[in-house]
């Protein structure tokens, strides 16, 4: 019975050891590999393969099978890292300038070529305000929708206080166009209220200004939405 | 062929290691992520107008010249509550001091952001970002994170996370923001 027992302890003892280092092998690779991988840039490499950058790069190439090894590609990862950052983030400043400058240039082409005399631009009024609290207006210029602007109360309050707001500026075609603006707030008795207003308008040469009028309607006791062409 | 029993004691002692190295591996990750820089720190906070759960919309250039501090939260996030909380112990103190304070839910669902922020007892807007358009201007890669913001609308100080010390590192932070 005793020989049994040692003959089964002696069983056991064998996966014992190897189970665990077999196991944890990879493991181990994994942990070290996640670790030194985020490594923040311009960091000083760790450990004594990624130590020795500096005589790598003195001494001369390396045959073709030690390049292949893993500690030999490591080692120049880390080596060309630095540089090849530092290249990344001048090309993405770069690109930067050039978005900016293509940004500046289209804006001065716009101003050059539609000047403000020859814009549309769509004001929004608010009067009294009694039967409808103003939640969002969004506005549609030939189906396509050219602002979604979302009031806050400090916003709704200047509007009652008497304020117009320039909703939007842009330009357009000389000729027909159609206007469209939805309204969404709280109606009477704080239900959710949406309307819509059209208008059909002719673009021309010049300047065009028109302007949404919000209202009450006393009689209906309802609020009117209306859009005026200011000629 | 007996030490393949599941509950023998090698596999016992391997499960364990196994069990311990992943909680290095999951604390080390946690730790590289904690560090990763916020691209936004020193840049103008990107402007916004949400709608509210609760309450009026709210736009952020509307509080320029106060220290604003927006607060990532999703009704999923536990934590996101306690610090919802703690949050709102540091507005009722340091309000008057000229401190605004914004939550932006990042939820799919309005329906049950708006049932978190009406359970949460907060007294700041409770902003809803459902197209989370919001959420990818300010590069959120974690729950809660907080966003402070100076009196000239500069982003200044990220908090990935929140436990007791990042709580002081916050007030830290705010009161250096409010004093400038």
């Amino acid at each position: 019975m005793l020989q049994m027992t040692r003959a089964m302890s002696e069983a056991d003892e064998a996966p014992r050891r190897a189970a665990p280092v077999a196991l944890l092998a990879p493991l181990l690779a994994v942990v070290l590999l996640a670790a030194a991988a985020p490594a923040a840039p311009g960091a000083p490499p760790a450990g004594p393969a990624a130590t020795t950058p500096a005589a790598a790069a003195s001494a001369p190439a390396p045959p073709a099978a030690e390049a292949n090894s893993p500690l030999a590609t490591s080692s120049a990862a880390a080596e060309s890292s630095p540089d090849t950052r530092g290249l990344d983030q001048e090309i993405q400043d770069l690109k930067k300038d050039v978005v900016d400058l293509n940004r500046d240039l289209f804006i001065l082409e716009e101003e050059l070529l539609f000047p403000a005399n020859t814009q549309v631009a769509v004001f929004l009024s608010v009067d009294v305000g009694q039967f409808f609290g103003l939640d969002s207006v969004q506005l549609k210029i030939d189906r396509k929708e050219v602002i979604n602007y979302l009031y806050t109360p400090r916003e709704v309050e200047a509007l009652l206080k008497g304020g117009v707001q320039r909703l939007y500026l842009g330009n357009l075609k000389v000729g027909g166009h159609e206007l469209v603006a939805f309204f969404n707030g709280k109606g009477p008795n704080e239900r959710a209220y949406k309307r819509g207003a059209s208008l059909r308008f002719e673009k021309g040469v010049g300047a065009k200004y028109l302007e949404l009028k919000i209202d009450d309607r006393q009689k209906k006791l309802q609020p009117e939405f209306e859009i005026k062409d200011w000629e | 062929m007996s030490w393949q029993r599941p509950n023998h004691p090698v596999w016992r002692e391997v499960a364990l290691r196994w069990l311990c190295l992943a909680v290095m591996a999951l604390g080390c990750s946690l730790a590289v992520q904690a560090e990763l820089p916020y691209a936004l720190i020193g840049q103008s906070a990107p402007d916004f107008a949400l709608r509210a759960a609760v309450g009026g919309n709210a736009r952020l250039s509307e509080h320029r010249g106060e220290v604003v501090v927006l607060s990532f939260w999703s009704s999923r996030c536990t934590p996101c509550r306690t610090q919802l909380a703690a949050l709102n112990r540091s507005l009722t103190t340091y309000h008057s001091a000229g401190l605004a304070m914004f939550g932006i839910g990042v939820d799919d669902d309005p329906a049950q952001a708006r049932d978190f922020a009406r359970s949460a007892s907060v007294s700041f807007a409770l902003l809803l970002d459902p197209a989370k358009g919001v959420s990818r201007s300010y590069q959120v890669d974690n729950l809660p994170m907080t966003v402070l913001i100076d009196r000239s609308g500069t982003v200044r100080t990220v908090l990935r996370d929140y436990s007791p010390e990042n709580e002081q590192l916050y007030l830290q932070q705010l009161r250096a923001l409010l004093n400038e």
